[in-house]
């Protein structure tokens, strides 16, 4: 069974604080959601990932957006990098990167749930038979051709960010919950990728595989778990 | 009752020459034990790229070998990925009819679809049609078995009159299944005459509706050929042993193990949203080893074919009670278990636990 590489130490020094583990569920309306998927070379399956996670194969980069029109953060868009893992036997995401569009958002993001957000310029736009996610110079894709599918074909996974939180360095388990009144599914292109743009060098992705925009609600509930990110999850893993 | 062993081939790291042929030739060895031992089916499934979990990429060499070294065993291909990417339907048919051939008519033939993105995006397959065109293999099939010459003009391949060689022994053609993953999978198989090789787990309840539901679907089918296969196996693990504390211990060993391989593995619906995959995963926690068994001492979850020989037969009967004509058993995970140990097991579970179902089936 293979498990992460990446050492725990280059990981924490850039690992948000969290100063508290218990914090408000929040929902935001009206989001819309791009998710695009592309595999990776296999010689970055472990590479990318704590020894508390383990990889899939292949590796799969997932870029996830959010444009967000209003809220208790203002107006915001997020970019998020994450590779598709397992936490013990659980299909996870873990964010190995993530631009904001506002200081505030970025702030909350990193301060609630753990996102290594940091401030920069993202854009989501929705054109007639394109989708546009311009994340400043470290990524730019295109999602063509809409196609309208159902919205529970779709699957958003978990994300696990790795936070310094009152516990120590855990993997914090955040668990958005999408209600989404109108899905495509769109053609994925990556027009550019920058990894160090990223602080996340190992990533490399090759191969697009899908991608989906939707429009609706999403919810992210209080925390429930954390886990430890040195070892696996069956023996790591604590409740909130 | 039918009981039968599955090859999954699931191979531990470090990757070596030295590990494939180890986990190849115990399986070989196992299988020539079941042929002597009585069990009915050795089945071998079809996966590729799949590290770890199953390195059973051409399960038709493997059944070629079984069928040399056995007499009475049944040959389950289970089952063929019918996706032309992967195994054009013409050399399907054609391998399925000389396995039979050299078999002497001991083959079932499997069909499937793929359930991960591993598989299917590494022959670069369109998850979407996958449904369509093992619908089209499994129409067609049984007429390259049977018919001479056959022509045929479909969606996802077409052939002019030719005459697919040889046929195979047994006539029309050797009996016909789908694996059941995904819930509803049954419905398909019912709907068609063909048999319900299921291949993930559930519970007692869920498979006792799934079986329901087949057996009441099957009744008004429109058989792609003249001959309905009607009957239903679930897929289990089997570890016997005398000692029932030994027994869970080991045996929940390989369940556990074989669980975190499968939770592991790239399900198409994580990376390619499509209606076409609707569920993850077969014998995942939540199917399956997690799941406790109301009552159980030993953790053992409910269902599941790991005890000493009466929890078995008592398991068994469950099993049977609901409806279900045959059993599976995955007999090791990764050579977690020695293979002294699972000739072990088999021998007890043919000695202790397969004479109760043979005595119960010729009352």
């Amino acid at each position: 069974m293979l498990s992460g590489t990446a050492s725990l130490d280059e990981l924490a020094a850039r690992a948000p604080n969290m100063p508290a583990l218990d914090v408000d569920a929040v929902a935001f309306e009206d989001v819309e959601v791009m998710q695009a998927a592309y595999e990776m070379d296999y010689s970055t399956r472990e590479v990318c990932l704590p020894p508390g996670l383990h990889p899939t194969t292949p590796p799969l980069m997932v870029v996830l957006a959010w444009k967000v029109p209003d809220g208790p953060f203002g107006a915001f868009t997020m970019a998020q990098v994450r590779v598709s893992c397992r936490s013990g036997v659980r299909p996870r995401g873990f964010v190995a990167g993530c631009l904001v569009s506002t200081e505030r958002a970025a702030a909350e993001l990193r301060s609630r749930w753990g996102f290594p957000a940091r401030p920069g310029p993202v854009r989501l736009d929705r054109f007639y038979d394109a989708v546009v996610l311009d994340a400043g110079p470290g990524l730019h894709i295109s999602g063509l051709d809409p196609d309208p599918m159902g919205a529970g074909d779709v699957q958003y996974t978990v994300t696990t960010t790795l936070a310094d939180t009152p516990r120590g360095l855990r993997l914090v388990q955040v668990e958005p919950d999408y209600e989404l009144r109108r899905v495509e599914r769109i053609r994925p292109r990556l027009d550019h990728f920058d990894a160090s743009a990223w602080d996340a060098p190992a990533l490399a992705p090759r191969h697009p595989v899908s991608a989906t925009i939707g429009v609706g609600t999403l919810s992210v509930p209080k925390l429930r778990f954390v886990s430890r990110p040195d070892i696996m999850a069956f023996e790591g893993t604590e409740t909130v | 009752m039918k009981f039968g062993i599955f090859f999954e081939m699931s191979t531990p790291r470090p990757f070596s020459t030295a590990t494939d042929l180890l986990v190849y030739h115990n399986s070989l060895e196992q299988a020539r034990l079941a042929d002597e031992l009585g069990f009915d089916w050795v089945w071998c499934v079809e996966h590729h790229f799949l590290e770890e979990y199953s390195h059973s990429s051409a399960p038709e060499v493997v059944l070629a070998a079984v069928a040399a070294q056995t007499e009475r065993i049944r040959l389950g291909h289970g089952a063929v990925v019918c996706v032309p990417e992967m195994n054009h339907p013409i050399r399907v048919a054609e391998r399925a009819a000389v396995l039979d051939v050299v078999s002497r008519g001991r083959l079932e033939f499997g069909t499937a679809r793929s359930s991960t993105w591993t598989e299917l995006g590494g022959f670069n397959v369109d998850p979407d049609d996958t449904k369509k065109t093992w619908d089209e293999f499994v129409r067609v099939l049984p007429r390259m078995w049977a018919d001479e010459p056959v022509a045929y003009d479909g969606r996802c391949f077409s052939m002019p009159e030719r005459n697919v060689l040889p046929k195979p022994v047994q006539k029309p053609h050797p009996p016909m299944w789908v694996t059941v993953t995904s819930p509803g999978t049954e419905l398909d198989a019912a709907e068609r005459g063909l048999g319900c090789l299921g291949v993930a787990s559930t519970t007692y309840a869920e498979q006792e509706r799934r079986t329901r539901e087949y057996h009441r679907r099957i009744q008004s089918c429109d058989p792609v050929s003249t001959c309905v296969n009607d009957q239903v196996t679930t897929l289990n693990f089997l570890y016997c042993h005398e000692d029932a504390d030994v027994a869970a211990a080991t045996g929940m060993r390989m369940v556990g193990l074989f669980g975190l391989s499968n939770a592991h593995l790239l399900w198409t619906r994580e990376a390619y949203p499509t209606r076409a995959y609707q569920s993850l995963g077969n014998l995942s926690p939540a199917g399956g080893s997690d799941r406790a068994s109301p009552g159980d001492p030993r953790g053992i979850p409910e269902g599941i074919g790991v005890g000493d020989p009466d929890r078995l037969v008592g398991v068994i009967r469950r099993w049977e009670g609901i409806g279900v004509t045959g059993i599976n058993f995955l007999i090791n995970t990764s050579e977690t278990i020695p293979q002294e140990e699972v000739l072990a097991s088999l021998r007890l579970f043919a000695s202790e636990v397969m004479p109760k179902f043979q005595e119960s089936a010729s009352c």
